[in-house]
């Protein structure tokens, strides 16, 4: 039987999912879509994770991460619930030790993270802006009638540089249209938008702080040849992509709980394998006892509320002890 | 004449005020999403987000009948130094009846501020404003005296909002039982003794961890706006102290003598190598604050500033030269109208994971 321990990254576009052994080997891993469905997502990685050891599978440690990382560490009972740049920080350091700064972009955000002797110094997240995302890539990709797998590739064979406007997806679209009108090459406006992706990020995120080699690029779009070439020649220095690089979230929520169990000698909280199977129902209602009419996420197991969050001042939280 | 003010942190200090000077005192609720909604609608788009919701809470206040406005106005080159008369203007616009006084810096229009001091001293005597005021600042001593105590315990309360819970009953008491000095110095024994009794878990002094808010005063000052910054530090298990609190506003801008202007000089002397001039909103006193945090020993600094706020985007430019010269790591956001706070939650809790794993590593 083999013991484990699960780490899940429930993202907006991707929820990952990974199983890591007692000395930390990576085990499985799968990379499935969100599809706006966080719950279903998990579910159906946890039921293929049982399927790939065909039911002998012992978990010893469970740690959730991601903007979904709330809702699933309830259904099911995380150990660890941790926040996305601990976790992408701790997988990093573990993976490719000494490294001092991580790129990580994503579905819908980004995130710089500055290390040092291992330990996270400083980092970054963008708030407001699409500009550098995965999300961004797609939708330009898909405008231009590219697959987004053919993408990096197509933007290494750029014969010449074109500057797109990179502060800005408004802007950055226009100016691909009018670049198009002046006769350059798909391959050359896709290489620019990735020239111009990578200029945005380092001065949004890295706002005039030094960035120290060796640097470790992850995250989906760190698939991307172009955006990794273009890294390259923006820092005049090699960047690290890990093998797992898109399920370094995951990986980091198994090793922060692995840790955790290992420190406590605590048993694990998790529910089983027959969480999937449980009536798991999320709701919202608007409450209406002030102005403030908050948006409130109720969590109900088998018709028991089980937790509630969203209100500004307490009312629901505390209700449920 | 009924009297309203901005919302602004602990109000009690300024309806009592204008309650011992005989006004009828209409108090704005506490800003919501109707009062950002409203100031939002009615504000330039541009304009930051403290003058939207100061706009919003106007609204509300006319609303339940206030007929005179009292605030103080901004100085200096921000333009927030401009907000009363746009406040002023906007609300005429929308043909709302109402008189906005705006007390500025006294020295450069000393006519118009004896004016405007008459106006709201009501026809009282001179002996009874000057108890009034004495009676007001003895309480914003007091309650800031408390709320620092508060800010200090929520980290580590046994059963999480007691101490939310304890501060709000005594900001009550302060309004209904304080008419003199003497019940000033009663509530606040009795206020004491609340906070005694709520159970605290033990924490080795060298686990704990400080963290300072520095920023612009109105994103720092008011909870509602500003993600309730206080509680979810305290909640993640950090004592917090703010760089601005309301008895120390008024020493520095309102109390004669110089003694009681020195802590201000103090912080903005710490400053003075990062911003050489006061270029409006809290810029200067920003930078100082967080080479003052630093000095003392506090482990991070949380730096808050209205989205697009200039004299604090120049801050947020120098805080990276600062952090490394005082090896202190601060964290800025960015407030605005928004509503979603996971991505705020995420780079908080990582903050503090952050603090905490130098924290170990620099006793281990």
């Amino acid at each position: 039987m083999d013991k484990v321990f699960i780490g899940i990254d429930v993202g907006s576009v991707s929820t990952d999912i990974v199983a890591l052994d007692v000395e930390g080997n990576i085990l499985s891993t799968q990379y499935l879509r969100t599809n706006g469905q966080p719950i279903e997502a998990a579910r159906k990685g946890l039921r293929n994770l049982k399927e790939e050891f065909k039911g002998d599978i012992e978990v010893l440690g469970v740690g959730t991460t991601g903007s979904g990382r709330q809702l699933t560490g309830i259904m099911v009972g995380a150990d660890v619930i941790k926040n996305e740049i601990t976790a992408h920080a701790t997988a990093t350091i573990t993976l490719v030790p000494g490294t001092r700064t991580i790129f990580e972009i994503g579905g819908q955000d980004s995130k710089i993270i500055f290390l040092k002797d291992g330990m996270v110094t400083d980092f970054a997240m963008n708030t407001v802006c699409a500009a550098g995302t995965g999300s961004f890539l797609e939708h330009q990709a898909e405008r231009l009638g590219i697959p987004i797998e053919e993408f990096g590739d197509l933007a290494l064979t750029a014969k010449k540089n074109v500057r797109i406007a990179g502060r800005c997806t408004v802007f950055a679209e226009s100016d691909m249209i009018a670049k198009q009108q002046y006769g350059f090459s798909k391959a050359e406006i896709i290489n620019g938008l990735c020239e111009a992706l990578v200029r945005n990020y380092i001065n949004n995120l890295g706002r005039g702080k030094k960035l120290e080699p060796p640097y470790v690029f992850q995250g989906g779009v760190a698939a991307n040849k172009g955006i990794v070439a273009a890294f390259e020649r923006e820092l005049n220095h090699e960047v690290i992509v890990p093998k797992n690089h898109g399920v370094m979230g995951a990986i980091g929520a198994a090793i922060l709980a692995k840790e955790y169990i290992e420190r406590t000698g605590r048993t694990t909280n998790f529910r089983g394998f027959e969480c999937t199977d449980l009536d798991f129902t999320p709701t919202s209602f608007i409450c209406g006892g002030c102005d403030n009419s908050c948006e409130v996420i109720k969590v109900e197991m088998n018709g028991k509320a089980m937790a509630m969050w969203g209100d500004r001042c307490g009312k629901w939280t505390n209700s449920i002890a | 004449m009924k009297v309203a003010f901005p919302y602004m942190g602990t109000t009690v200090i300024y309806k009592k005020l204008l309650e011992l000077l005989g006004h009828e005192v209409i108090e704005p609720p506490e800003p919501t999403q109707r009062t950002i909604d409203l100031g939002v609608k009615y504000s330039p788009e541009f304009a930051c987000f403290p003058l939207k919701v100061v706009l919003g809470s106007y609204i509300e206040a006319v609303e339940m009948g206030a007929e005179t406005i009292v605030t103080s106005g901004g100085h200096g080159p921000c333009r927030a130094g401009f907000y009363g008369e746009t406040h002023k203007k906007i609300l005429k616009n929308l043909g709302y009846d109402v008189d906005i006084i705006v007390f500025d810096a006294y020295k450069r229009d000393k006519m118009g501020t004896i004016k405007r001091v008459l106006k709201v001293k009501n026809g009282k005597s001179w002996i009874t404003v000057w108890k009034a005021i004495n009676v007001v600042y003895a309480m914003a001593k007091a309650l800031d005296r408390i709320e620092k105590r508060i800010e200090k315990m929520r980290a580590y309360e046994v059963h999480k909002g007691e101490c939310t819970k304890a501060w709000k009953t005594i900001k009550e008491w302060f309004d209904h039982d304080v008419k003199t000095i003497k019940d000033v110095e009663m509530t606040e024994m009795k206020s004491h003794k609340l906070l005694d009794e709520i159970k605290l878990v033990e924490v080795p002094e060298e686990e704990k961890i400080r963290i300072g808010i520095v920023g612009e005063i109105y994103v720092v000052m008011e909870q509602s706006i500003n993600l309730r910054i206080e509680e979810t530090l305290g909640n993640l298990g950090a004592e917090v102290e703010r760089s601005q609190y309301l008895s120390e506003w008024i020493d520095y801008n309102i109390m004669p003598g110089a003694a009681r202007k020195e802590h201000e000089l103090y912080i903005l002397k710490k400053g003075e190598k990062y911003i050489e001039e006061i270029i409006g909103g809290h810029a200067k006193q920003t930078v100082g604050h967080i080479v003052d945090y630093a000095e003392r020993g506090f482990d991070g600094v949380i730096h808050l500033m209205p989205f697009a706020c200039l004299p604090e985007l120049v801050s947020q430019s120098i805080i990276p030269t600062i952090g490394k010269e005082h090896n202190i790591p601060v964290l800025t956001l960015s407030i605005d109208e928004q509503t979603g706070t996971a991505n705020t939650l995420t780079r908080l809790e990582a903050f503090i994971d952050l603090i905490r794993n130098n924290k170990r590593t620099k006793t281990a």
